[in-house]
């Protein structure tokens, strides 16, 4: 192993951090849907890759700064993720007698419709590699001698303070209460007075509007192409089993973890096999904890 | 005649392909206690799951104060005023006591008041009030069904059922959850109850029904079901 040199080390860790919290922010919506309803969204990622291109676009063929496309990605996203639960996945709700969906069959759901996107979305704007730039000036901020990213500080900040906001919110609203009374008990839920499809239609719609949010913040330091969805949505997937399902501040410490052991060992082996060191370190942390970090035993 | 608080005609209902309810038809007129009697499996449960619209019906009406509620969403029946306490107390566990009284109150109707409510909800059960902040699940059991009871008042409703609120009850706590159901009824609140404690409950209910294999197979004043021999010989062990 080569002698690792301190500086790099920070600067591959404060980018690992930086990381992981959009990693973590990116996961909250998926955190949120499956606490919810226990449906995995397999078009997780498929809905991040649409808020790139919204933002992509509305660039190119409009002129709108990608930070300010933010007020469109977020209600057109949360409008998406509305439609998708109410059109899509409540029928199968609606014949499920039990208390739950049956995850193999929402699964199966999701993942038509992740394919049905992503495969829409190669043909409307081909295998192109895209981007997004940003007007603004944002030069690194120096860290004592460390550079920081500008446009992955602003979207690690809001990773942070949407998961602040979202708990708050579900603390503390009408609504919020309604959320977290259906995850725990749909039916005492409905005979409490709560329309329960309207709180699944919202719940998806939210954790779409999230990823509208990342969209728009995402756009102008990642390659946009009709694949980048996968790999994120894979990466969700991790982040909130190893955070806890349903948990939001399990959401952000999954991302992390991840984000900072990637980062990491990719300065001791190539990138690839970093990524497959985290996976291990995935199996390896649910052996002790099955239910996630911050997940209720 | 008076109208009636709820009232069931030819009510259907079942799962797949198991018939369970096979025509029920019952009232409870303002200001009642009624008891629901019978084994388990004879469709007391999935009566009051029809009524609460859980389990859609196949035939019958139910009107709540004259105004069919019958096909209504679930939500929309206990906006409409008819609220159970289910079977197994459905509490929300992970959150607080307060907060599962608030859920309680979502109801557009109920909502607006919720202040009020929770204050009597407390008066009623003081000990949820003392330990408000917790969470529902360090309550103990009888606590718990205090706490369920409690989540339903929340709704404001304007005929209340109860699903077998004593169960696992030490017989202490059974004579307070009795008390507090005379309480309840002095709010005006008429009573829909299913009981094991046939006994106890028939000596406080108004009126009786008794449930056998979907059908109503016996009813009458709580004390004349008391008396009835086929009664006691199967319910009472008399």
């Amino acid at each position: 192993m080569a002698p690792m040199d301190p500086l790099i080390l920070s600067f591959a860790l404060v980018n690992g951090l930086l990381i992981g919290g959009i990693y973590g922010g990116v996961a909250l919506g998926l955190s949120l849907i499956f606490g919810v309803m226990r449906v995995v969204n397999f078009a997780h990622g498929s809905l991040l890759m649409l808020a790139l291109y919204a933002t992509f676009w509305l660039q190119a063929l409009a002129g709108i700064e990608p930070y300010a496309s933010i007020v469109v990605t977020v209600p057109l996203l949360f409008a998406l993720g509305f439609l998708i639960q109410s059109v899509i996945i409540a029928p199968l709700i609606r014949r499920e007698s039990a208390l739950v969906v049956e995850p193999l069959s929402a699964l199966l759901l999701t993942a038509g419709v992740y394919l049905v996107i992503d495969n829409l979305a190669l043909m409307a704007f081909g295998p192109d590699v895209r981007s997004a730039t940003t007007g603004f000036a944002l030069e690194p901020l120096m860290l004592g001698p460390i550079p920081v990213n500008m446009q992955r500080l602003i979207a690690f900040s809001a990773a942070i303070l949407s998961a602040i906001l979202l708990s708050a919110w579900l603390r503390g609203t009408r609504m919020g209460r309604a959320i977290r009374a259906t995850a725990q008990n749909r039916d005492a839920a409905a005979l409490s007075g709560i329309d329960v499809p309207l709180v699944y239609a919202v719940t998806f719609g939210i954790g779409a509007a999230l990823l509208g949010l990342f969209g728009s913040l995402l756009a102008t330091f990642i390659p946009i192409t009709p694949q980048v969805g996968l790999s994120f949505g894979i990466r969700s997937f991790i982040v909130v089993v190893l955070g806890g399902i349903g948990s939001i501040p399990g959401s952000i410490v999954g991302g992390l973890v991840i984000g900072v052991f990637e980062a990491l060992a990719s300065q001791f082996v190539p990138a690839t096999s970093a990524a497959i060191l985290s996976l291990g370190l995935f199996v390896l942390i649910l052996l002790v904890r099955p239910s996630g970090l911050m997940g209720r035993a | 005649m008076q109208q009636a608080a709820l009232e069931a005609i030819d009510l259907r209902a079942g799962y797949g392909d198991v018939r369970v309810l096979d025509g029920v038809s019952l009232r409870l007129d303002p200001g009642e206690i009624v008891a629901l009697i019978g084994a388990n499996g004879a469709g007391k449960t999935t009566l009051l799951r029809t009524v609460s619209g859980l389990v859609r019906a196949r035939g019958g009406s139910v009107s709540l104060y004259g105004a069919r509620i019958d096909g209504l969403a679930p939500h929309r029946v206990a906006e409409a005023g008819f609220v159970q306490s289910p079977e197994g107390k459905q509490l929300f566990l992970g959150m607080s006591i307060q907060e599962n009284l608030l859920v309680g109150a979502h109801n557009r109707r109920a909502y607006a008041r919720r202040r009020t409510t929770i204050d009597e909800v407390y008066g009623l059960f003081p000990i949820l009030a003392e330990r408000r902040d917790k969470a529902a699940s360090t309550l103990s059991g009888g606590q718990q069904q205090m706490l369920a009871v409690g989540r339903a008042l929340m709704a404001r409703p304007r005929v209340l059922a109860l699903d077998e609120p004593s169960l696992g009850l030490a017989p202490i706590m059974v004579d307070r959850l009795f008390e507090a159901i005379r309480a309840v009824r002095r709010l005006d609140i008429p009573i829909l109850v299913i009981e094991q404690n046939v006994f106890q409950v028939l000596s406080m209910a108004d009126r009786g029904y008794v449930l056998e294999n979907g059908r109503v197979t016996l009813s009458g004043s709580g004390r004349d079901l008391i008396e009835n021999e086929h009664l006691r010989a199967t319910y009472l062990g008399l």
